[in-house]
């Protein structure tokens, strides 16, 4: 492999300036989990600058759920002892990172990504068409408070699964 | 040329290295800290030292051990607290012994600081089979941690995905791998909140201008991380308009477990990046070879890994691979539903795109409800495509989408499934990244044979199937010539780098075409009849593409070249013009290109050049192919016949 590796360090050496890497940014200190989450939708209104940012962020960021390394504190991310807190932060979690693609969706009437929200709010499978009724219903009104906040689009789906003849009976959250 | 001064170093560090260890080998206290007195500590090293572990593949696999030039071990992992003990980088031996001596302790190991038994969760149960640990004598650590992350990975099968390859970064231009953990009772449409297992280079936000330069020589780090399947799908699908291809894997439920509680230590190092070999398909790879040490994956790529070619050989696996499912990105998705619009529909389509008020159009409403969702669909996607393709205006996109999906949930019924067709097939049918022809020709009065090799990666001839469309990225390509009458032996051509990015445009795409490349080619010039001409040549363009027969795409670009050669008066010249260019596919084998080039040159030896080129392959099979290249110069006539292989 003596001239691959010739040939390699000619490539390098010459199109250096070309070449770049995966992108990553930085390793985060800190997972996502509760005390972050919080942190990220705490007086937050401008959902939309505050997703960007945190997509670029979350993006070039791989530490998104970490692994084990970093200073991740035993007992911070994933809501030690509170799995119900760790539940609603992944929905709102989603719902802001996913918020094109999920009103997209929602006005369409059906998708991956709905189906997806769907599940994490504890919709039943075979649920899922009235579910996708309802957000297709309630676009405008769900659109509006998803531009507010992720927190307040998700409990505006919440109350709307609480009043829905259907949903309310079967949803498990 | 270059290898020489290098090798020499690295053999020089290596001396240095083993001097400095065999100088401080005595000093090293052997049983630091712990008591030897724990019978069963011993016992149990003794067991492993006569069970020869230290010399086990999965031993290796664990420890990321590569052998060496002077047959000793190194480790790949280039954090020292990926190591229990301090020489275990080189020494399995030391690194097993002082492995099973932390077992034995509670004290926070690794970068994670967590007992032995957490942080290197694969290393201890690897250990607790082979050596049959008794718990009662050797207590298990209840690992909180571990077992919170498991639960929430809730994985029960892998899946390999292939981002495809995306030139306008140089950085992703041979595509990305990466794992996903797929979770119990999700359906294909839930996929995307399960985790994925990524490797990345960590690429501080003020690298600075020499950042290439440190990603292929290892300057960053390179770590492990988890991200969720929607932010990569995200990134991929939506932002860079990459196809994806997902490779479901074939592992047991113990193989998943292994994968996951490796890739849990692999979160606790990083490893220095290379772009070329030690990059994210290299590791990722190496996850599979431990989740299912049968596998022999890594050994494959000894100078680079490219991320098609994992793809490949991990297809080529037998009983691996259960199968595979393709998601288009959004430009292609935008494309399919185009197809299946009428013209009058596709008018009213782009209508919509630049005035939101064209719904109000007669012809809108009076067509039915379901067309109308559908028309709303695809102006969407397009709408969203141009929010994350026209940064500037990215806002005015998005106020449109809105009312266009304003619009749409107002029709009340669900978009139906369309299913979107690939534009170039799955990435396990494409040929070989390297290729190797020989051909023969003539040129002028004289004929030859030529030997070519090419390290990767594909050009715009070569057989599409696999590859990303009109994507010509070539690195390291080198030919060499005999010519009989004149009995001359010499290097014909040779590439550094010829990219060439063909985006054809409409009323819809806008983005600009482009190439570049780097290298030097043999001229006939005055009196000088076979001269090496060192060429420099870059262009921005714009192509167009049409299906009359099959596809052809016409391209043109204004470009800029500098020469080098003795040929010239004052050795150079440096000049602009243009080329314009067909590609055609004539049937699903056979490809065209004919190509015609005008350049002046201003500077150094003021001349012109006029040249054109027709190349034809005709594919063979997946790695054969033949070609017909014909090249003109001035008063230079050049024709060759080669038969290709790709590896």
């Amino acid at each position: 492999m003596r001239k691959g590796l010739i040939v390699a360090l000619v490539i390098s050496a010459f199109i250096g300036a070309q070449v770049g890497l995966v992108l990553a940014g930085g390793v985060a200190d800190t997972g996502p989990g509760c005390g972050l989450g919080k942190e990220m939708w705490k007086n937050e209104s401008n959902t939309d600058t505050i997703g960007k940012q945190l997509l670029i962020s979350t993006t070039n960021n791989p530490f998104f759920i970490p692994l084990q390394a970093g200073g991740i504190t035993s007992g911070t991310w994933g809501c030690k002892n509170n799995g119900k807190l760790w539940t609603e932060q992944k929905v709102t979690m989603f719902a802001q990172l996913n918020f094109e693609n999920l009103s997209q969706e929602m006005a369409q009437g059906q998708g991956e990504h709905l189906a997806s929200l769907a599940s994490l709010m504890g919709v039943p499978a075979e649920h899922q068409g009235e579910f996708f009724a309802m957000t297709q219903e309630r676009y405008t009104t769900l659109v509006k408070a998803g531009e507010a906040s992720p927190v307040a689009m998700v409990k505006a789906i919440n109350d709307a699964i609480a009043t829905h003849p259907v949903l309310a009976q079967v949803s498990t959250r | 040329m270059k290898s020489k001064p290098h090798v020499f170093l690295t053999c020089r560090l290596y001396i240095v290295l083993l001097l400095f260890i065999l100088l401080l080998a005595p000093a090293l206290p052997v049983d630091a800290g712990e008591p030897l007195d724990n019978a069963y500590l011993v016992e149990l090293i003794n067991k492993g030292a006569q069970a020869k572990l230290a010399s086990e593949r999965e031993w290796h696999l664990l420890l990321h051990y590569r052998e060496n030039l002077f047959g000793g071990y190194t480790s790949e992992a280039d954090d020292p607290q990926f190591f229990l003990s301090p020489i275990g980088r080189t020494d399995p031996h030391a690194e097993l012994e002082s492995t099973i001596r932390s077992l034995f302790s509670e004290e926070p190991v690794g970068s994670s600081k967590q007992p032995a038994q957490c942080s290197f969760i694969a290393r201890y149960h690897w250990l607790k089979d082979r050596l049959g640990i008794d718990e009662t004598k050797l207590p298990a650590i209840h690992c909180e941690r571990f077992d919170q992350w498991f639960t929430e990975m809730n994985a029960d099968s892998i899946t390999l995905i292939f981002a495809s390859a995306f030139l306008d970064n140089p950085a992703s231009m041979f595509g990305h791998t990466f794992l996903r953990a797929d979770q119990k009772g999700q359906t294909e449409q839930t996929r995307l909140l399960a985790y994925t297992i990524n490797y990345a280079a960590d690429v501080p936000s003020d690298v600075g201008p020499w950042y290439p330069i440190k990603g292929i020589f290892g300057g960053f780090k390179g770590y492990f991380s988890t991200p969720p399947y929607y932010l990569k799908v995200q990134e991929y699908r939506d932002i860079e308009n990459r196809d994806i291809w997902e490779y479901r894997l074939n592992f047991t439920e113990h193989q998943v477990s292994r994968l996951l509680e490796h890739a849990w230590e692999l979160g606790n190092t990083y490893f220095d990046y290379f772009f070329f070999k030690e990059n994210c398909s290299y590791h990722i790879l190496s996850l599979l070879e431990y989740a299912d040490p049968t596998l022999h994956l890594t050994d494959r790529f000894h100078v680079w890994t490219v991320p098609a070619d994992t793809v490949r050989l991990v297809a080529a696996q037998p009983g691996l691979v259960k199968g595979s499912m393709y998601r288009p990105s959004r430009r292609t998705t935008i494309q399919r539903k185009r197809e299946r619009l009428a013209v009058k529909e596709h008018r009213l389509f782009v209508d919509i795109t630049e005035h939101f008020g064209s719904i109000k159009q007669e012809t809108f409403v009076r067509l039915p409800i379901q067309r109308q969702a559908f028309i709303l669909d695809v102006t969407s996607d397009y709408l969203r495509y141009r929010s994350e393709t026209d940064k500037s205006h990215s806002s005015v996109y998005k106020e449109q989408n809105r009312a266009v999906l304003a619009a749409r949930s107002a029709l009340r019924i669900p978009s139906e499934d369309v299913k979107i067709d690939p534009f170039s097939k799955q990435p396990d049918l494409g040929h070989g990244t390297s290729r190797a022809s020989v051909g023969a020709g003539w040129r002028n009065n004289d004929t030859f044979e030529e030997l070519s090799i090419r390290a990767g990666y594909h050009d715009l001839l070569d057989p599409e199937i696999g590859h990303t469309q009109d994507a010509q990225v070539e690195i390291a390509s080198l030919s060499l010539r005999q010519y009989n009458r004149a009995d001359q032996t010499r290097v014909e051509r040779a590439s550094l780098v010829n990219i060439l990015s063909l985006s054809p445009m409409d009323a819809l795409f806008h983005g600009p075409s482009w190439k570049v490349n780097v290298g030097m080619n043999t001229i006939r010039f005055g009196s000088c009849q076979l001269c090496s001409n060192g060429v420099l040549n870059g262009g921005i363009g714009a192509a167009v593409e049409s299906h009359w027969l099959k596809r052809e795409v016409v391209f043109a670009f204004g470009e800029a070249e500098a020469n080098y050669s003795r040929a010239y008066e004052e050795d150079h010249r440096v000049g602009g013009g243009g080329t314009v260019g067909l590609l055609t596919d004539l049937t699903d084998r056979w490809k065209l290109m004919a190509s015609g080039t005008y350049l002046r040159y201003a500077l150094g030896d003021k001349s012109d050049d006029f040249r054109w080129f027709v190349g034809q392959r005709y594919t063979l099979s997946q790695n054969w192919a033949l070609r017909l290249e014909y090249n003109h110069r001035d008063h230079d006539n050049d024709v060759m016949f080669s038969v290709q292989a790709y590896f």
